[in-house]
Formats: structure tokens, sequence, C-alpha cells
């Protein structure tokens, strides 16, 4: 299995930056992404509120298997691997219920909800050897942050906490909007695009295709009598920030929020107010005056555009065949006129059928067409606002942390970090109880 | 369920009941609008406080405006859908996909006063790009009688594709 060498070229002294196309067309890197990235990094499984109840399942899709995502009879979360210890059946064929015990319909064998294997019809047809402790369901190491259930495959993985490095303090800015938890609203957006999983990954922090893919969203917002920061001439005060281990966010000030009925204003308001009450003002403005666009790596992204909180994932089917999935996540005390808000705002813009999604998905769907031409033109150039002090919302230093770390884990070639870290962009830190802006910082 | 809808209401079109082929002949008229890519006129088939929603595919019951579905639009929103959909920045649908929507086992199922419900079944074909994908699933519309004809109050998608694959980009009207 050969890769082109190299397949980055990260160049700080003339601040430029470019990717090998190979990345997103080659079969090999593929295989090798399988192995070095979903096989060993945190990937993400599903959200606390979607299991509330003793016995409630799910099964989806995370790294190519299929997993069993529950709360067994005791109340623990699990991750189990849907696959039967005897031929390998799906033990669980929903997708979604409250059972005791999942069992195999091909032979009979039943697991109960913590994974323990309960019954083998005929059993005495086996010899002493034949241990049954020994065949629970797989359950792959698994962890939470705030509600975000995340699996490794493999071993090496540090500690979740470890891992998630300083997006954790950006998980908190969504984790508390609500003293009674956030929470996944029903629905999902199951979809697919014919481009390569890395491009939805950089497409989800990138600010500098927003005015040019997203024209005729702005122009509906304007339309509707709000003016999105940008659209207006006056130059955006966002920033990206490295998070460190791959992650980054882009932060921006509010695109507006159109036909808001007063009662969803007051609310609105009130909820900041609690906001200001329990974090101060500086931190408030964070949670409830700005857009975070957060790339955690290896393929999940939480954007949180003020009127509503989108979750998703990516993974790769083929190099240019992507499987998508989107939720929704909302304060659990939001009033049914807010909770209808926000979800109408965010279906204007996310999704399959949305005013926004579509536009972006065809974006990325022309990228993986040019790189046909890939033997010619082999470079993708993601340089902007390289070197840059404060790199801006619309510079691609949050996509640069991402591939830094891709390109260590599929050539095993190390980098150092670009810029300030995160506590150098907020020396005062953004934790309960900062009470203003530290200096020099545009937020 | 009847092909026929006796409204025992004031007589506001001309006529006191609905054949399931006057109804038939709507659906196709709107269908025919909106393969041509006449939006504007198709917009003018809405009432003022019309709906236009496709439930989340894996929740089809559900109330659009209560869970993360695909679309939930009001006569606002469904209004700057069609502006958008015409401008060449609309960058999914340019140049346009073709379409081509075959809409049959048209069925009336109910009716009030001045109101009329109609289920009909969908293939909708979407074209573009040398690829080709067919949405296929089941619409429920709720019809008002107005002095100008009938109008849709309410037009609900039911897709029975439940991954979007790979229907990815639902960016004509379905």
């Amino acid at each position: 299995m050969t890769l082109h060498s190299p397949m980055m070229v990260d160049d700080r002294a003339h601040g430029l930056f470019r990717v090998h196309r190979s990345a997103f067309t080659s079969d090999e890197v593929l295989e090798r992404e399988r192995t070095e990235i979903f096989d060993q990094a945190w990937v993400y499984v599903g959200h606390e509120s979607e299991i509330t109840e003793p016995n409630a399942f799910l099964t989806r899709r995370v790294a190519g298997r299929t997993v069993i995502f529950n709360r067994d009879r005791g109340g623990v979360v699990r991750v189990m691997l849907n696959t039967c210890r005897h031929r390998g059946a799906e033990v669980c064929r929903e997708t979604k219920g409250s059972s005791r015990v999942f069992t195999c319909f091909y032979h009979g064998w039943a697991y109960d909800n913590t994974g323990r294997l309960v019954s083998v019809p005929d059993g005495d047809s086996y010899s002493a050897e034949f241990d049954r402790s020994k065949l629970a369901l797989h359950q792959p190491r698994s962890d939470s942050y705030r509600g975000f259930v995340f699996a490794t495959f493999g071993t090496d993985a540090p500690p979740l906490d470890e891992y998630l490095a300083d997006a954790k303090h950006l998980i908190d800015l969504v984790a508390d909007q609500s003293e009674t938890g956030m929470e996944i609203v029903a629905g999902t957006h199951n979809y697919s695009m014919r481009a390569n999983w890395k491009l939805l990954m950089e497409n989800s922090v990138d600010g500098y295709h927003g005015i040019t893919v997203h024209q005729t969203y702005f122009e509906m917002m304007m339309n509707l009598g709000v003016t999105p920061p940008g659209t207006d001439g006056v130059r955006t005060i966002g920033r990206g920030v490295d998070l460190g281990n791959g992650h980054g966010v882009i932060v921006n000030p509010e695109l507006g929020s159109p036909l808001m009925a007063p009662e969803v204003r007051d609310e609105m308001a009130s909820r900041r107010a609690a906001f200001v009450g329990r974090f101060g003002e500086y931190r408030a403005s964070l949670m409830a005056n700005n857009t975070r666009n957060m790339g955690i790596f290896p393929n999940m992204v939480i954007v949180d555009l003020v009127w509503g909180i989108q979750v998703r994932t990516m993974y790769p089917i083929s190099p240019g065949h992507t499987e998508i999935t989107g939720w929704q996540l909302m304060p659990s005390d939001a009033s049914d006129a807010v909770r209808r808000y926000r979800i109408d705002n965010a279906l204007t813009f996310w999704g399959p059928a949305g005013l926004a999604t579509p536009d972006d998905v065809e974006g990325l769907e022309q990228c993986q067409r040019g790189f046909a031409s890939v033997k010619e033109v082999e470079w993708s150039d993601i340089s902007r606002g390289m070197n840059k002090p404060v790199p801006s919302v619309v510079d691609e230093l949050q996509m640069r942390t991402f591939w830094r770390e891709w390109n260590r884990r599929i050539t095993g070639t190390g980098y150092e970090r670009e810029g300030e870290p995160f506590a150098a962009a907020y020396p005062g830190g953004i934790s309960e109880g900062t009470a203003s802006a530290p200096a020099g910082v545009g937020l | 369920m009847t092909d026929t809808a006796q409204l025992d209401g004031p007589d506001v079109t001309g006529t006191t009941e609905f054949t399931r082929a006057a109804l038939e002949d709507f659906l196709f008229h709107e269908a025919a609008l909106l393969d041509e890519w006449r939006l504007e006129e198709w917009l003018d088939l809405f009432t003022d406080d019309c709906v236009y929603e496709i439930p989340a595919p894996d929740l089809p019951e559900s109330d659009a405006s209560r869970t993360f579905s695909l679309i939930h639009d009001r006569r606002t929103l469904l209004e700057q859908r069609v502006i958008r959909l015409k401008k060449p920045t609309a960058h999914a649908e340019f140049p346009h996909s073709r379409t081509r929507r075959l809409i049959t086992n048209v069925r009336v199922l109910g009716h009030t006063l001045d109101e009329v419900m109609v289920g009909a079944n969908f293939a909708v074909y979407r074209l573009r790009n040398g690829r080709d994908v067919c949405y296929v699933g089941r619409y429920e519309y709720v019809l008002k009688v107005t002095r100008g004809g009938l109008k849709i109050k309410h037009r609900k998608v039911l897709l029975d594709q439940t991954v979007l694959d790979p229907h990815g980009k639902i960016s004509i009207i379905l």
C-alpha cells in the first residue's frame, strides 16, 4: 500500500499549506483512515437524552459497525456491538425501542441488556470448555462528556476527557444552556453525499464560503428583516481557534433571528438573563450572541447558530460517498413556542431540504468531480490566514488543525501547533464566573 | 373511503360535490407547474395560512413543528423558498434539475364544510448531472374551497425513503 508522499505540505516559513487530493480519492487512503483513525480515535455515538428510560435502546452505525446504544435495566448507558457471538447476525433489528433482552433470531441466542449471554437453546450440547461468561456482546470503551457519548474501538486512545482537550470548553457553552439539561429533538436527518467525508468536516467550520455558497440564504434573512454580519460590508470580527488534538472552532457574532414573535423574544431574553446570573455577562454573550462552528476530530460537528444547535457526524462509505447524520439539540426546558421557533429556524438552514445545506452538498460534490483531474492538479490549498496572530472566521486555521492531526495519524508525521493555544486566545478562560472579555479579543 | 365527497355547505364553486376526477385534475395541474418550474404560479395555489411539510422520515406520523422534520414552511418561508429556487445562485438547483412526477392512487379522505382531504401516492424523479433518483411516498392534502377555486391549505409529503441515499439533496419541491 503506497500513499502519495507527502500527503500534506505545511510550510510555516512561507505561510503555505496544501493537501494532496488523493486524500479524497484514494482507496488506500480510506483503508488507512479506517485502521488509523476510525478504529483508534474517540467517535461520537449519541446523546444520553436519546435513551432516558431504563431499557431504552437505539441502533445506529458508528465507524462502519452497527452498535446498540442503550440504557440497561440498572440505568447504565452502554455501547455494544450489534453482532451475535455465535455466527454474527445482528441481535437487534429495530432502530429504537425498549427491551430487556436482545434475542438473535438466527439460532435464538439471547443477551440481556447489559450484554450478558443469558440463553443458548439446547445448551447441553456444548462442551465443558464452552464458557458463556466470555460470550457477552462486545462492548468497546465508551465514555461521555456533558451528555455526549463517545466510543473507541482501539486500545491506545487517551481518556475521553484528555482527548477532547479544549473542545470541552466549547461543549460546555452548549451543555450549560439549560439547567434541566439539553436534549436531542426527535427526528433524524439521515442522508448522503457523493463527496469525501473530510470535505464536509472542512465545510462545517469554513467561514470563507458563507457569502458565496449561502448568498441566497443571507438574502432570505435580509428579506425577513435581519442583516447577518459580513453581508453589510462591515468586516467580521469573529475568529478561529485551535482546540487541540485536531479539534477547531470558529466563533462569530450571531446571524440574527428573523420572524421572532414577542413571546419568543421575551423568553430568549429571560434565558439570556439567566445565563448572565449563572455565568456573567461575557460568558452569556458567548452562549447567546455568538455562533460557534466546532469540529471534533475526526468526524463530529457541533454548530450553535443561536436559534438552533446542529449535531452531525459523517462516515465514509467509499472515498467519494459519505453517509451523514444530523440531529438538533434543544434546551429541555424550552417552552413550546421557543421549541417551534428554534426548529423552524434550524430547518430553514439545515438538512437535506434546508435552504443552505443542499448548496453545501452541491459545492462538495463539485469538488469531488473536480478531483477527477488529480493526476494533473494534485493539490488543494488551505493556506488562508496562515501565521496571522489572530486568524479570522474566514481564515482556515481550524481546517489546518484537522489536517495536521489527520496527517499525523495517516503518515506518522508529527506537527507543531500553529498560532496561539486556547488558553492564550481566552486568557481569562470561558469557564463559570469569567466576568469580562479578555482585552484585544474581538467577541 | 369514498370517491366522492359530498359538500353540504354553501355552494361556493358552482358544484356541491367533488369527484375524484376533478381533484386529480387539480393535482396533475400542480404537478405540471412544478415539473415546468412555474413556481410562482404554484405558489398562487396556496392559501395565506398554508403549511408545506415533510416530517422526519424516521417519524412520519409526527408533528413537523415539534420534531426535527425536513420541511415545515408556512406561507412566508414558502415564498422565500420559491424566491430562492428561481435564482442562479441557488447552486444546488442551477442548472435546474429535470423532474417528472407520477401521481396516482388519488383518494378522497374526507371533508368538512369548506375543505376536502385528499391522499395520493407519488413517484418524483429528479435527473441532474447524469444521475437520477426517485423519491417515493404519499401526499396528504387539505384543499380549501374558495371563490377562486381550490387552494392548498396543507400539503404534507410522507417519504417512504428513511435513509436519503442517494436522495440527499431535496432542493426541488417534492
